[in-house]
């Protein structure tokens, strides 16, 4: 069994989502993440088990890559397909075992801001590391997020904004956020965001990187 | 001594008689300053820019309604939140196949619309003509971002013949625009490479798909006899060796938030121009005067040798408070006076 992990584990890290899949050549023909999920579960592995001994072992070794720059963009969105065929056939079982998940991130790119590859990047990572995301989309208003909050009362929310520009509505939403409720946790992130724009807007977590997220949400939630 | 002879001699590696500039300002930045100089001030007169760029820098578009435009690559682009290059909406290519897609003609008479009036009213400028989104932008732009970057992986030999028809379709142009229009002094390629730490896709991937259309184009370029300067967005520190080997002469926007302005500056002395360096994620928009003032200077201490050109590390923002703006240029102009 530990073997079959550690192979899924690897299908995630190197993005090989299933046995079609051309990428990574030299794993052309093998098994990927989509087939060993299935072999898991027809063994009677619990799609928890699978989720935190493979998956999120998978994905943080990726988080940690992409910090260190040993991958990039392309390599990353790869792990996360591989995830995705795993996840799809994980999720009917958390859909009757909802604790089994860590914990419920809200995530957005806020109001006037339409880019969406960061944020995407940091949902993938999170989601990959064994939370339930909730993904609002770009050009989210303060309200929306304040929404998606009450309906999900422990969630954090993530804020992504690329531009100086939009960078400001960080601090709008953010104060609206805390506002509603102090109690609600905002985490922050983006090309132009840094510790210190973070502590002067009163949100509680900056990463430059989306393993930062994961590892803050891993401190503070899970 | 023009405009243009002074970009010429930076470029050549000789000490010019002061540091030139070329700098932009998005439409919200322009509106502060029209408030501050008066509403029928002539911005472009006020800079005294040193280039004057046909072509587009960010494509050739047609206003379709509704906040939208439509690209001459059939890209549709939502104008409605980001109103001066816009938001890619929807894919041009949804699958990774070119069954059915034609390419734009390079005889296209909007690529070279207004070229001639714009030549003759600037005759002291140095005169290039743009061609924005030159290579990985435009194959996002057709392929949608997250479908481009695992196309890198996924579909090789097709990211390769899409990038070499979009090159194409550039040669043609700049071999139109060489032959047709002699006062052209260089190309002016733009294609964001960066993020803020190294490049978006990695230097071996860039290597691999990007570098060989891109000397391919630099090299065409060259074969005019026409300067070459480039464009791209965030750290691209680790590809500048190869971007000098392909002939480049100009590397804008020279980030200071993610590029060591004064090592590069001296690490490249005579080998290639740096076109940029004030930053606009920091001090621009958050700076006192005092801070912009400072950067400035040092800038223009560092380039007065030659070897640079002065301009914001973007086109200045909207969140740029005016009296920032009116701080860095101040300094440039008092160079000449």
């Amino acid at each position: 069994m530990e073997k079959l992990f550690e192979q899924l584990a690897y299908c995630i890290e190197f993005g090989k989502i299933n046995k079609q899949s051309p990428y990574p050549p030299n794993m052309k023909d093998q098994e990927g993440a989509g087939e060993l999920t299935g072999q898991l579960l027809d063994q009677g592995v619990s799609a928890d088990d699978i989720l935190q001994k493979a998956l999120i072992v998978g994905m943080e070794r990726v988080g940690v890559k992409f910090r260190e720059n040993k991958v990039f963009v392309p390599q990353v969105l790869m792990s996360a397909k591989a995830m995705d065929a795993a996840m799809i056939q994980l999720k009917p079982h958390f859909a009757n075992n909802p604790g089994s998940q860590k914990g419920t991130f809200i995530i957005g790119t806020v109001e006037g801001d339409l880019h969406d590859i960061g944020k995407n990047l940091v949902s993938m990572m999170v989601e990959g590391n064994g939370y339930e995301v909730i993904d609002l989309g770009t050009n989210v208003k303060a309200e929306v997020f304040i929404e998606a909050a009450e309906k999900n009362p422990k969630a954090v929310i993530g804020l992504s904004a690329l531009l100086t520009t939009t960078m400001n509505n960080m601090e709008k939403i953010t104060i609206a956020i805390k506002k509603h409720n102090k109690n609600t946790t905002v985490c922050v992130g983006g090309a132009p965001v840094n510790q210190e724009f973070c502590e002067r807007i009163g949100a509680d977590n900056y990463s430059p990187d989306p393993q930062g997220t994961v590892e803050f949400l891993n401190r503070t939630v899970a | 001594m023009t405009k243009k002879e002074v970009i010429k001699m930076v470029l050549d590696g000789k000490k010019p008689p002061y540091v030139p500039w070329d700098c932009k300002f998005t439409i919200e930045a322009l509106e502060k300053m029209k408030k501050h100089y008066g509403e029928d001030v002539d911005v472009e007169e006020l800079v005294g820019n040193h280039f004057i760029k046909l072509g587009q820098s960010s494509g050739f578009k047609t206003d379709i309604g509704k906040d939208r435009k439509i690209d001459i690559f059939g890209t549709v682009w939502d104008m409605s939140l980001e109103k001066d290059i816009g938001n890619v909406e929807g894919l041009v290519l949804p699958e990774p196949t070119l069954e059915g897609y034609e390419f734009p003609d390079p005889e296209n008479p909007i690529l070279y619309a207004g070229i001639e009036e714009k030549i003759a009213a600037n005759k002291d400028k140095f005169v290039l003509y743009s061609i924005g989104f030159s290579l990985f932008e435009r194959y996002w732009c057709l392929r949608g971002m997250e479908n481009a970057f695992m196309d890198f992986m996924m579909y090789p030999d097709f990211v390769k013949d899409t990038l070499r028809k979009i090159a194409d379709f550039n040669i043609a142009v700049i071999k139109n625009v060489c032959e047709r229009y002699p006062e052209v002094d260089g190309i002016y390629f733009g294609d964001d490479w960066g993020a803020q730490k190294k490049l978006l896709m990695g230097k071996e991937v860039w290597m691999e798909f990007l570098y060989p259309e891109l000397k391919r184009m630099y090299a065409n370029t060259k074969s005019f006899g026409k300067y070459q300067l480039i464009h791209s967005c965030g750290d691209i520190a680790e590809i500048i060796p190869e971007l000098i080997e392909a002939g480049v002469n100009s590397i804008n926007p020279f980030q200071p938030e993610v590029l060591d302005v004064d090592e590069l500056m001296n690490t490249y002395k005579g080998k290639v121009t740096f076109h940029g360096g004030l930053s606009t994620q920091k001090t621009l928009p958050y700076g006192s005067v005092e801070d912009v003032q400072k950067e400035t200077k040092h800038l223009l201490e560092l380039g007065k040798d030659g070897g640079y050109i002065f301009c914001p590390s973007h086109a200045t923002e909207g969140d740029t408070p005016i009296e920032n703006i009116v701080a860095f240029i101040d300094l440039i102009l008092a160079q000449k006076r």
